[in-house]
């Protein structure tokens, strides 16, 4: 199974399910709506063939609402608990938000992307930011792994116990070698004509298929019924 | 008459906030159609060229420029980087870095996408690139996955699509194997057919030798010698020594079949032996327990080595092609891989997995990597088990860093900053020292300065493993040679 969706949608999605997860959820249908619309980007996940990504995420969002409705509640105390709140609360607040971003970058293509954004008339100068920053996180990635290697090879990587050294260490040559990247980058994008007045073109093309407007429609209705049933009914 | 297509006049350049200039006084010109290489040692002034000639000095690297520059009837100190995008193209060292797009159909395209071309003229061009540069097989894959000689074909791939008159190489080797090293050349060549102006700059001249029309040798910011490329490629083995260049030719060293591993038979009391060095990445679906990988399981296995021994107090050098195994062997030894079941036992000691860290330790190909601290004796304090700064400073006499113990590691030079790393392995005690591909992208002096230390370690007590492509190395330092391909011991032998 493959969807490829525009990612004129997947933008749509992140924006529906952050609005959504940011007003809270007070009755048992709010509380439905919110999960459906969690599940999509984890069946989409799946569709990718992400299922290690994809359990992850289901697993971690599935124990903190089991926590919350069944061993939580307005009158806890004790330390554990409030712990155990706060966590439940970030995770089921946010962790939506990340799944679908995560989603989006993990099967978004930079043309794609930009393709989308100039045909949303967005200005260049945001789209080439974002552009940078989507190609960024898999560069962060490999060297975050580099330098964990080389932590593990010092024996420092619990920093001796503190957690500031610990930060530290990893934080430094991250930093560096970011910057370097990030400064011939640049250098290799602009000796290509990025940046330049003349409009770019693209190849990648856009087409909006039935998977789109399913999920379009799905998440309009998902968000009006949220919206409605809260402040409405 | 040929135009000149490039015409540097007098050109002074300083970086902002340097106070030594790159450049002094330098003029050149380069006709159409001509090949240039560049030679000279690290800091003579290559790249400066380089990027004065497509522009990102001034508008990019900001500094200090007099005199003028000319491309393509262009002055540069007038003319957008844009506006160059279509007429020099550059292709960069460092593979890491010079992609925009994160799969290779979008790097080929980016260029020609940002200079405003219809989009059947794209596919049109990527089309023919791709043809010409027969790399089929890259296409619709991740950048992240390729290797670093794929990565480099990309990025020809990339400026070639841009058409662009004159294309500009700055060290593009540093990075490749004998394999990759050749198609770049093959690539310089049917560029140069088309008519192209090519200038490279690089430390590896074997593979240029017969390509290049003129070469240019620069030292402190001028040019120092100039030969055509006739001239250069008779110079005797012993001038081009004498100028501080590498070897014009290199003895395959790799494809050798020879085996004389009768020293294999050496008393295990004299060696490091490895047992069990099995590896896959394409692992088995398992619930809780992996499965201990053996010698069975060789259909998956990325790396095999059931039994090797490592002779104590030398230096071993590890080739192969890129991709066969070899970085994944030297991860495996200093336990990086935890799924590996190797055992090493030296002095009668077995060393088991995390254990191995204690044994082994690492210089990395990137060593920005695995300098945590602010100073040079807190990073090498900081792998001792008890802290004594008389033995920390002994240990920095030795690699000569005494001078720089207060300063940070990160405002050394490169050469430095390898030393740094081995200051701190040799302070944590390690016995068996791996060097991942140390000489990359460096000149004859520095070059043999690792080789120097290479050897001085393994004098000291250790026991050094060696990745490397540059065969001058090898011939330098190294006292046997261990191929892996396709993740097993291809040869092992004492280097003639």
């Amino acid at each position: 199974m493959n969807i490829r969706l525009d990612p004129r949608t997947k933008l749509y999605m992140i924006l529906i399910v952050s609005a959504v997860v940011m007003m809270s959820a007070t009755t048992p249908l709010l509380w439905a709506v919110r999960i459906i619309i969690t599940l999509v980007p984890i069946v989409l996940l799946i569709a990718e063939k992400r299922y290690a990504s994809a359990f992850r995420f289901f697993a971690l969002y599935t124990i903190a609402l089991i926590l919350t409705f069944f061993f939580l509640s307005d009158e806890s105390t004790g330390i554990i608990k409030s712990l155990l709140t706060g966590y439940c609360g970030i995770i089921a607040q946010f962790l939506p938000a990340m799944i679908t971003a995560w989603y989006v970058i993990r099967t978004t293509k930079i043309d794609e992307f930009i393709s989308a954004m100039q045909k949303m008339h967005i200005p260049d100068g945001i789209t080439i930011s974002l552009a940078v920053v989507m190609r960024f996180f898999p560069t962060i990635k490999e060297e975050y792994l580099a330098i964990r290697d080389a932590m593990k090879m010092r024996g420092i990587s619990l920093g001796g116990g503190n957690v500031i050294k610990m930060i530290e260490y990893r934080m430094i040559p991250l930093l560096f070698s970011c910057v370097n990247i990030g400064d011939e980058l640049s250098a290799a994008a602009i000796t290509k004509g990025l940046g330049g007045k003349i409009k770019r073109t693209s190849v990648a093309v856009l087409k909006t298929g039935a998977a789109d407007i399913v999920l379009i429609t799905g998440f309009t209705v998902a968000a009006a019924v949220f919206v409605i049933f809260k402040y409405f009914v | 008459m040929m135009k000149n297509n490039i015409e540097i006049e007098n050109v002074s350049f300083r970086y902002k906030g340097s106070a030594e200039s790159l450049l002094d006084n330098f003029s050149l010109t380069v006709k159409k159609g001509e090949v240039l290489l560049l030679c000279g040692e690290s800091g003579s002034g290559k790249t400066t060229v380089i990027r004065l000639i497509n522009g990102l000095i001034p508008h990019y690297y900001q500094g200090e420029l007099e005199g003028n520059v000319r491309v393509a009837e262009r002055d540069i100190k007038e003319t957008e980087l844009y506006e160059l995008a279509g007429t020099v193209g550059t292709v960069f060292q460092n593979p890491r870095s010079q992609f925009f797009s994160v799969d290779t159909d979008g790097e080929i395209v980016f260029g020609p996408e940002n200079i405003g071309l219809a989009t059947d003229e794209i596919i049109r061009r990527k089309q023919e690139t791709v043809k010409e540069l027969d790399i089929e097989k890259l296409l619709g894959k991740s950048l992240f996955e390729l290797s670093g000689g794929e990565k480099q074909k990309i990025a020809c791939a990339s400026v070639s699509a841009l058409l662009p008159d004159i294309i500009l190489l700055d060290e593009p080797s540093a990075n490749l194997d004998r394999t990759a090293t050749e198609y770049l050349r093959e690539t310089i060549i049917k560029w140069k057919k088309q008519g192209k102006t090519i200038i490279v700059s690089e430390h590896r001249l074997w593979y240029l030798r017969d390509i290049a029309d003129r070469v240019i040798r620069m030292e402190n910011g001028r040019i120092k010698n100039e030969w055509t490329g006739k001239d250069f490629s008779g110079l005797s083995s012993e001038s081009i020594q004498k100028l501080r260049l590498r070897p014009l030719t290199v003895e395959d060293t790799f494809s050798s079949e020879n085996d004389s591993s009768s020293f294999l038979d050496m008393p295990e009391e004299n060696a490091v032996i490895l047992e069990n060095f099995f590896f896959t990445y394409k692992r088995r679906p398992h619930l809780f327990f992996r499965k201990k990988l053996t010698q069975a399981d060789e259909d998956i296995l990325t790396l095999n080595i059931p039994k090797l021994r490592l002779p104590k107090n030398s230096v071993i050098a590890v080739v192969g092609s890129n991709g066969t195994g070899k970085s994944t062997f030297l991860r495996c030894v200093c336990g990086l891989e935890r799924d590996c079941p190797g055992v090493i036992t030296m002095d009668g000691k077995e060393y088991k997995g995390k254990n191995r860290t204690e044994l082994c330790y690492m210089v990395m190909q990137d060593v920005n990597h695995q300098l945590f601290t602010d100073s040079v004796m807190a990073e090498v304090m900081l792998s001792m088990k008890d802290k004594n700064e008389k033995a920390c400073e002994i240990i920095l006499e030795s690699l000569g860093l005494l001078p720089y113990k207060d300063k940070h590691p990160m405002a050394l030079s490169g050469g430095q900053k390898q030393r740094v790393a081995i200051a701190s392995a040799v302070a944590a005690g390690a016995k068996l020292l791996l060097f991942d591909e140390p000489t990359s992208g460096l000149d004859l002096s520095h070059m043999e300065m690792v080789g120097q230390l290479l050897t001085n370690l393994a004098r000291s007590g250790s026991t050094v493993l060696v990745s490397t492509h540059d065969p001058e190395l090898i011939g330098q330092c190294c006292d046997y040679i261990l191929c892996i391909d396709k993740g097993k011991v291809g040869y092992y032998k004492i280097k003639e």
